[in-house]
């Protein structure tokens, strides 16, 4: 093998690396959550059984998102155990009357217009189809943020290369779109930016 | 091993090739055109809490109810108020992007005299000095609302009061005339015609409030060929109302006025003219040379307008002519013609019709922005956003969209009597005043456009007719106080007047009026109407979007 092949071969295999193994470790900070928050405890112990029981619609089909202190504050208006992030929800949030800073990992930019209630209602979709089954973890998910342009992982999808992707990653333009003409929904712009 | 520099570049092109078959150029573009959304200089809604509130576009006369979406106390869309009983849900695209304005590069943020920063204390001093010298002249181009009362009333002291009509109620200037009732107590019944001869009046652009007449060209007339409600448009060009027409005749430009005389002559010689009308002088060859028709085509039209009543000719101006061939129709003080909306309404004089000599002329930010006064007296020009091509000798910052409290009359040619109130959801810069507040510093004995608001509600109140709009129906008798009426004006109600009388306004026409030529009749549309020059993003996009609409039977390239 002559050295300019030897050559070429070593930095052509030392580009593949940094493209998908640095290169993703690069791109990605992780963040914590400012809580330890665990669905599965919540649904076992607090008699949750839908996603809607927190994270309702409103009575004008807005979706309320992520539920706010004071349906936390309904149960935890005093410490429920002896755990840390038990201390710290009911220290540093409940008895301060402030809102806890979650790090939303589905938050879309602010040009984007989204309607839960068209998609839930109209078309059927149960939140695993887009949000996986995250209702039903442990542990809290490492949030992991994108250095360039500061949203979420989730956003592009965890597969950095975009292939074999399971249904539920990714939550770009592009897979919008490709939901849509699966359905043979109509896709316009100001569908969802107005 | 030595390192030359052709291994350099042989490793730099395995490299190069290598990072082809990974993600990261892919990855790196897709990231960077995201961040370029995200510069700090780019304006970026905050996070919050999102709630709908109800309020009405002050924008232009018409007064439409919108839906309003707020994030963290900020609007953030705009959709129309599917209950209002005029507008009906729909809003014309500045409405849909009116809550963009607000952050327009041409917003007015501090007051400026001939072009130079100045202060609200230099301003006042010049307008009181001004107003010490000699009357000054105030020019509204939105009369009717409480704010208008105050101008008036500060009128009467210093000097004369002077209103921009907008186009529709420009149109209905020549039965003002004949009648005696104001132009803005007049209406169009589109609701009750079953033929309507536009000429070249943009009746699906944006012609009076957007919805009224799309809603009813969409239910009675769209994509049928022998539609309950029939469109017929004159016009020299195919303009989107002519696309969409159910017939569309081309004829010279100019010639409306020849071709309603013509029109008026045919209907004449066919015993199909009202009585005590004047014959038109023009021959009917006269019209057909002018017109650019045949005589035949005359004579056919004019038997096609009648063959199904009631019918109403719409003029995009003032043009005596098309009135007059109203008259030759029966269609004034008829139903489903020109009605009378309001039994006691204010004349107003023109703008430009208000005489000096004058100290100053204050111009409120109501006033289109291509109006003009010949005038030599020192310019006091509200405005939210500034024009480059206005003369003014004060710029003085106004509130923008939805930042100040304002009621909202009935809209220009509406039939049916309205009135709502704009609440403010939108909080303005700190620099900013309205022209209502600058004429309160300077006579403090003005009450507040809050005061004028609240007694109109009372006086509603006290009169007990009409109905009040939400997603029900309520009629104001059942109300329990006038407090209770406010509370709902400010939480989106509208309130409708009972439905016009016919009979109300009657014409005396001696001779047929002389021809004239009509004023451009793109005024009319939604961009005419509209005050400043500057149009936020998403009205071009989605008026860009609108040429894509089908018009039945017809393709459009």
């Amino acid at each position: 093998m002559s050295r300019r092949s030897v050559t070429f071969g070593f930095g052509f295999l030392a580009a593949l690396a940094v493209g998908w193994f640095a290169f993703p470790r690069a791109l990605y900070v992780q963040r914590a959550q400012p809580l330890e928050f665990r669905h599965k405890t919540h649904a076992g112990k607090s008699g949750v059984t839908q996603c809607s029981d927190c994270h309702a619609l409103r009575e004008d089909g807005e979706f309320a998102g992520i539920p706010r202190m004071d349906t936390c504050a309904a149960c935890h208006t005093d410490r429920i155990g002896t755990s840390e992030p038990e201390a710290t929800l009911v220290d540093n949030y409940i008895k301060k009357g402030q809102e806890t800073p979650w790090l939303v990992y589905s938050r879309q930019p602010a040009n984007v217009w989204f309607s839960h209630a068209i998609h839930m209602r109209r078309a059927g979709l149960k939140c695993a189809e887009c949000h996986g089954t995250y209702g039903e973890s442990d542990q809290p998910r490492a949030y992991q943020v994108n250095r360039i342009s500061g949203y979420s992982r989730d956003i592009w999808g965890r597969s950095i290369s975009r292939f074999r992707r399971a249904p539920h990653e990714g939550m770009k333009m592009s897979d919008c779109e490709d939901c849509h003409r699966k359905r043979s929904i109509e896709v316009g712009c100001l569908g969802c930016h107005q | 091993m030595k390192l030359t520099r052709r291994d350099l570049l042989t490793l730099g092109g395995g490299v190069t090739t290598g990072l082809l078959f990974t993600p990261v150029p892919w990855k790196l573009l897709d990231d960077t055109s995201i961040w370029t959304q995200n510069w700090p200089w780019i304006p970026q809604p905050a996070r919050g809490p999102v709630e709908v509130k109800n309020s009405f576009c002050a924008l232009c006369p018409n007064g439409c109810g919108m839906r309003v979406r707020l994030a963290a106390g900020w609007p953030v869309g705009v959709s129309g108020m599917p209950h209002h009983p005029v507008n009906q849900g729909a809003l014309c695209p500045l409405g849909f992007g009116a809550h963009q304005l607000n952050w327009h590069p041409r917003r007015l943020r501090q007051v400026r005299h001939h072009g130079r920063a100045s202060s609200w204390t230099e301003a006042l001093g010049a307008f009181r000095k001004a107003c010490a010298a000699g009357p000054v002249a105030i020019i509204d181009g939105y009369p009717g609302r409480a704010a208008s009362s105050l101008f008036q009333s500060f009128s009467r002291r210093h000097g004369s009061y002077g209103v921009t009509l907008c186009a529709e109620e420009r149109a209905l200037g020549p039965y003002e005339t004949w009648s005696g009732v104001p132009a803005t107590a007049l209406g169009y019944d589109l609701e009750n015609t079953a033929t309507i001869v536009s000429f070249g009046a943009p009746l699906l652009d944006g012609w009076s409030a957007p919805g009224r007449f799309t809603r009813l060209w969409s239910e009675r007339s769209a994509g049928v060929t022998n539609p309950q409600l029939r469109l017929i448009q004159v016009e020299a060009s195919q303009s989107r109302t002519a696309a969409c027409a159910w017939r569309w005749v081309s004829i010279a430009p100019g010639s409306e006025a020849a071709l309603a005389a013509g029109l008026a002559r045919a209907l004449h010689e066919e015993h199909r003219a009202s009585e005590n009308v004047p014959m038109p002088p023009t021959t009917l060859a006269e019209a057909a040379t002018r017109s650019g028709l045949s005589e035949d085509a005359i004579r056919e039209l004019a038997r096609t307008m009648v063959a199904r009543g009631p019918v109403l000719a719409i003029a995009a101006a003032p043009e005596p002519a098309v009135a007059a061939l109203n008259i030759v129709l029966g269609a004034v003080g008829a139903r489903g013609g020109i009605v009378r909306r309001r039994q006691h309404a204010e004349s107003y004089a023109s703008a430009d019709s208000v005489k000096g000599p004058f100290r100053a002329v204050l111009i409120d930010s109501s006033v289109p922005g291509e109006f003009a006064l010949r005038t030599d007296a020192e310019v006091f020009r509200f405005a939210a956003w500034e024009d480059p091509a206005v003369h003014a000798d004060w710029w003085l910052p106004a509130p923008g969209f939805l930042e100040e409290p304002s009621d909202i009359p009935a809209a220009p040619a509406s039939s049916i009597e309205t009135y709502a109130l704009a609440v403010a959801l939108a909080s303005p810069p700190p620099e900013v005043r309205s022209a209502a507040q600058f004429l309160a510093q300077v006579n403090p004995s003005l009450a507040s456009v809050e005061k004028v608001i609240h007694e109109r509600c009372q006086q509603l109140f006290a009169a007990r007719t009409g109905h009040l709009h939400r997603e029900q129906s309520t009629a104001v008798a059942n109300l329990k106080s006038a407090e209770a009426l406010e509370k709902e004006f400010r939480s989106g109600a509208v309130w409708m007047g009972d439905p016009p009388r016919t009979g109300g306004v009657r014409c005396q026409l001696r001779e047929w009026p002389a021809q004239q030529a009509m004023d451009a009749p793109h005024a009319a549309t939604w961009t005419g109407g509209w005050i400043p020059a500057v149009l936020p993003p998403l009205a071009t996009k989605l008026y860009q979007e609108s040429s894509l609409r089908e018009p039945p039977a017809r393709s459009e390239i």
